[in-house]
């Protein structure tokens, strides 16, 4: 028989393990077999070495688990106390937000009466309201972003 | 059978959904159920990366609080074993990289002068001895010390863990050709050494 016989027989042999054969493949292959004690001995080493790899199984500690289950119990807790945390501060960022929508007309009012009053020119007093209508909420976007970058930090993966 | 088969699918992706709900609320008892049903599969993964007991252990801590980090990403259309393992090798390769910085290219790289993924090897010969039991698993020990990390790691995804080559794929982040010809070349390479030890 030809050397490149044996070879495909052997790439076979291998495939059969790796992603399967076809029919057409694996009845050629089982005919070749059963005539080339060459190749069927290649197919037992394979068979072995499989089977003494499936055979390793490696030593546990137990102990290893209960350690990790208890790492993480605690990293859960921590995680969901910052999530209730995070909530609340979103919670009250809406109302404050709300709040601002709803009284800007009285703050408009009160700016214009203040500029009126103390003679400011309108472009100051607008920018004066401009400015304190949308401090708090910079500020709380600030504080959001700062926490969410601080907390990813920690936990961004690759 | 087709109904038996969509029973069966659909068991499992009951089953995914509730552990992807359950990863949202942060579930510990979700989480506790999860480590003791993939404690050996996952070690035993790890083990095969790293070729380092200690490391292994350690990886396995981080992996499980990873888990639990970035468990509202998992999606229950994906297999947890497969999102699990690939967890679990970024980390081994983050780990691997503060330990000794080079590129990714170079980590994944099968051979070469450095084998970062290979740092038991390197430091202790017996790093698989310590670590496995069963009939032949001396021998398995001594010729795994010889494969490359990467070819270690698909024989246990495809051998072990029964995994489609597409999902080894998608755990190792490589082609399907580059998953194949490193089990093929793995697969030539323990049967060589297997074949040499009892010879």
């Amino acid at each position: 028989m030809r050397d490149d016989i044996h070879e495909r027989a052997l790439q076979l042999v291998d495939k059969r393990q790796v992603e399967g054969l076809t029919a057409e493949e694996h009845n050629w292959l089982e005919a070749h077999l059963e005539s080339c004690a060459q190749c069927q001995k290649g197919a037992l080493e394979t068979e072995r070495a499989l089977r003494a790899l499936r055979s390793a199984v490696p030593r546990f500690d137990v102990t290893l688990v209960l350690t990790t289950q208890m790492r993480a119990r605690i990293r859960a807790r921590e995680l969901i106390e910052n999530a209730a945390r995070m909530r609340a501060l979103w919670i009250s960022c809406t109302l404050s937000w709300l709040l601002g929508v709803v009284s800007a007309p009285l703050l408009w009012w009160g700016f214009e009466w203040v500029g009126h009053r103390l003679a400011i020119s309108r472009a100051v007093w607008m920018t004066g309201f401009a400015l304190s209508w949308v401090a708090p909420a910079v500020v709380a976007a600030a504080v959001i972003a700062w926490r969410q970058a601080r907390g990813s930090s920690v936990t961004e993966p690759r | 059978m087709g109904l038996a088969i969509c029973w069966f699918m659909s068991t499992i992706e009951q089953e995914a959904g509730e552990v992807a709900r359950g990863l949202r609320r942060r579930d510990p008892s979700l989480i506790d159920d999860l480590i003791q049903q993939y404690q050996y599969r996952l070690f035993r993964y790890l083990l095969m990366l790293t070729g380092s007991r200690e490391e292994a252990e350690d990886l396995f801590q981080e992996t499980w609080i990873r888990v639990l980090e970035k468990g509202h990403q998992y999606q229950q259309r994906w297999k947890f074993e497969t999102w699990l393992f690939t967890i679990a090798r970024h980390l081994a390769i983050d780990f691997m990289r503060r330990r000794q910085p080079q590129s990714l290219d170079a980590l994944l790289q099968p051979t070469g002068a450095n084998r970062p993924l290979e740092l038991a090897d390197t430091t202790s010969s017996s790093a698989f001895d310590q670590a496995f039991q069963g009939e032949e698993a001396a021998s398995v020990a001594t010729a795994l010390r010889h494969l490359p990390p990467s070819y270690r790691e698909v024989l246990t995804l495809r051998f072990h863990e029964d995994m489609e080559l597409e999902e080894i794929a998608r755990v190792v982040d490589s082609p399907l050709s580059t998953v194949k010809s490193r089990l093929y070349r793995g697969l030539a390479m323990l049967r060589e050494w297997l074949k040499d030890l009892s010879a």
